[in-house]
């Protein structure tokens, strides 16, 4: 049996001092490589807890755990982020004053000995991507799913161990959204990522090996 | 702006200062003798003979000096010399001749005469006297390309001075074998203060750097100077602190790519001690354009060159980069702390 490689114990998030609560005690374990997509309305919690798995932020209480290690007290936030997770957003969040080159670059700043070879690598997850002529490019003048398509490579750019993604394709049209679902699928099985997507889209939800279902806080049995 | 008012007031003071040093450089003055300080300097002319008389002393010359107003425009340092000064020598006569002894005449320096339009042979009213310009020269410094010099006692009357001078310029004999340049004048500093209680013997170089004038000069230049770059640091605060608030989604992303904290505060600095060299740069040229123009100015012009040095341009943009960081640091203490999702999250 393989042991988990991201496991959240007892999640609570709360905010104005208790009042809202966001998660009300997750219990989560998710393997290497495994694939898992989390759905729930909106307002549900499901965005809360891959901010919780991805180190983004601490929870009121509980513990998420990296490969056994409490993240906070054991292992640092920053080189948690920076080296072991992929963050893909649904509102791409690329820097509108950088090349397509150059947004991904800006990830392998945020580690030391990183600095070699910065351009050739991000050049070659682009190209990857299928952008490669679109290098030199400023995300405004980018479509979408090019965009998004960037902000993959970019949450490649450390060769993380985990992939979480907040509604991807929420801003994209149904091809793209199917374009950037192979992509995802694809970099999974061929890097062996751990993928977790959230989602409110039904059919991209049910398309995963396991699928977690919010509500109101919690997991759904 | 700060940067402007830096170069320019401390390019000032020090030019001010630099053109005193050269003034007693041309002339080859050793030792300048005064009583207590220069605003109210007044020594008795009879120990000039006294300390001609010292082994050590070449040449003694007497002067009187004061700013004064020679139109509601222009004003000047107008010196008393004796007619047979061996400062006379330094200057170079570009027409007329020196003037004599006892006589209503001047002599002007060339830059004073260009903006009084007067040239040899005209007449020139100073404290209600009218004085014959006998011929224009051209000093070695604009303490002197900008001055009205006239013989000794005819100073002394107009300011009604008769038998007292400002100072005395000492020209000192070859240093004997055996000692320092320093020592020799060190030690003839002490034998002329011992001529008369309540005189102060200074070395010229030193001199140039001491006198009330040029202290006051650079403690108001500094003085300026720091308000102004208070002024410009706030604003460039207020810019990073501006410029971090719109970027808050921005430094959200980085932090949540694994930027430390530390690194938003470099990337934050960096801008700020960028801004402040751009500033720096900016600031310097129009420092240098208030610097030429103060050089040029009819009221100003005797007193200040266009001579900065390659030390202040240095300093003035170590200063800028300085007030660039100082004021970049609490917008970069800000941006650090920033929670990466709610960051995310800010529209």
């Amino acid at each position: 049996m393989s042991s988990p490689i991201l496991e959240g114990r007892a999640l609570v998030k709360s905010y104005d001092d208790g009042r809202v609560a966001a998660l009300r005690g997750v219990d989560l374990k998710i393997d290497a490589g495994e694939y898992v997509t989390i759905s729930g309305a909106s307002g549900s919690g499901k965005s809360t807890l891959l901010h919780m798995l991805g180190g983004l932020d601490l929870p009121s209480s509980g513990d998420v755990l990296f490969r056994g290690a409490k993240l906070g007290s054991e292992m640092d936030l920053d080189t948690f982020r920076s080296s072991q997770v992929g963050f893909i957003f649904q509102a791409f969040h690329l820097l509108p004053t950088l090349r397509a080159v150059e947004n991904v670059q800006v990830a392998m700043l945020a580690i030391k000995g990183r600095a070699n070879h910065r351009v050739e690598r991000a050049s070659a997850l682009l190209e990857e991507m299928g952008l490669k002529d679109r290098l030199q490019h400023f995300p405004n003048e980018l479509s979408a799913g090019e965009r998004q398509r960037v902000a993959i490579a970019r949450a490649l750019a450390n060769e993380p161990a985990i992939l979480l993604a907040d509604e991807p394709t929420g801003n994209l049209d149904s091809v793209n959204t199917g374009h950037i679902m192979d992509i995802l699928r694809g970099i999974r099985e061929s890097r062996g990522m751990t993928l977790v997507i959230v989602t409110h889209e039904n059919d991209i939800a049910l398309s995963a090996p396991r699928h977690i279902r919010i509500r109101d806080g919690r997991i759904e049995a | 702006m700060g940067i402007g008012a830096f170069v320019a007031l401390v390019g000032f003071s020090r030019s001010f200062e630099h053109e005193w040093l050269r003034l007693y450089q041309s002339s080859g003055t050793d030792i300048a003798v005064l009583q207590s300080s220069m605003f109210n300097s007044s020594i008795d002319e009879s120990l000039g003979a006294k300390i001609k008389a010292l082994p050590e002393v070449a040449a003694v010359a007497p002067l009187v000096f004061n700013l004064i107003d020679l139109t509601p425009d222009v004003n000047a340092l107008v010196y008393g010399w004796p007619a047979d000064s061996y400062e006379m020598d330094s200057l170079t006569f570009t027409s007329g001749r020196r003037f004599r002894a006892s006589q209503p005449e001047v002599v002007l320096g060339d830059l004073l005469a260009q903006n009084l339009k007067k040239k040899a042979g005209d007449t020139l009213t100073i404290l209600g006297e009218t004085f014959t310009i006998t011929g224009i020269f051209h000093g070695g410094t604009a303490l002197e390309t900008g001055a009205v010099i006239m013989p000794l006692d005819q100073m002394q009357n107009i300011s009604s001075r008769e038998g007292k001078v400002t100072a005395f310029h000492v020209r000192l004999k070859p240093v004997p074998a055996g000692e320092t340049y320093e020592q020799y004048v060190a030690k003839v500093q002490k034998e002329i203060e011992a001529l008369m209680p309540g005189i102060r013997a200074e070395a010229a170089a030193a001199r140039a750097g001491n006198n009330q004038i040029v202290d006051m000069a650079h403690s108001v230049a500094w003085g300026t100077s720091s308000i102004a770059l208070l002024i410009g640091i706030v604003g460039i605060a207020n810019t990073m602190a501006m410029s971090v608030f719109e970027r808050t989604r921005e430094i959200g992303v980085l932090r949540a790519l694994g930027w430390k904290g530390r690194h938003v505060i470099l990337l934050i600095l960096t801008e700020a001690g960028v801004l402040g060299l751009a500033g720096g740069l900016l600031g310097i040229l129009v420092g240098l354009g208030a610097l030429w123009i103060l050089s040029i100015m009819p009221q100003t012009a005797s007193v200040v060159s266009l001579s900065v040095s390659p030390g202040h341009i240095v300093e003035s943009l170590l200063i800028a980069i300085g007030s660039g960081l100082v004021a970049g640091a609490y917008p970069a203490w800000r941006a650090s702390r920033l929670s990466p999702v709610e960051a995310l999250r800010y529209e």
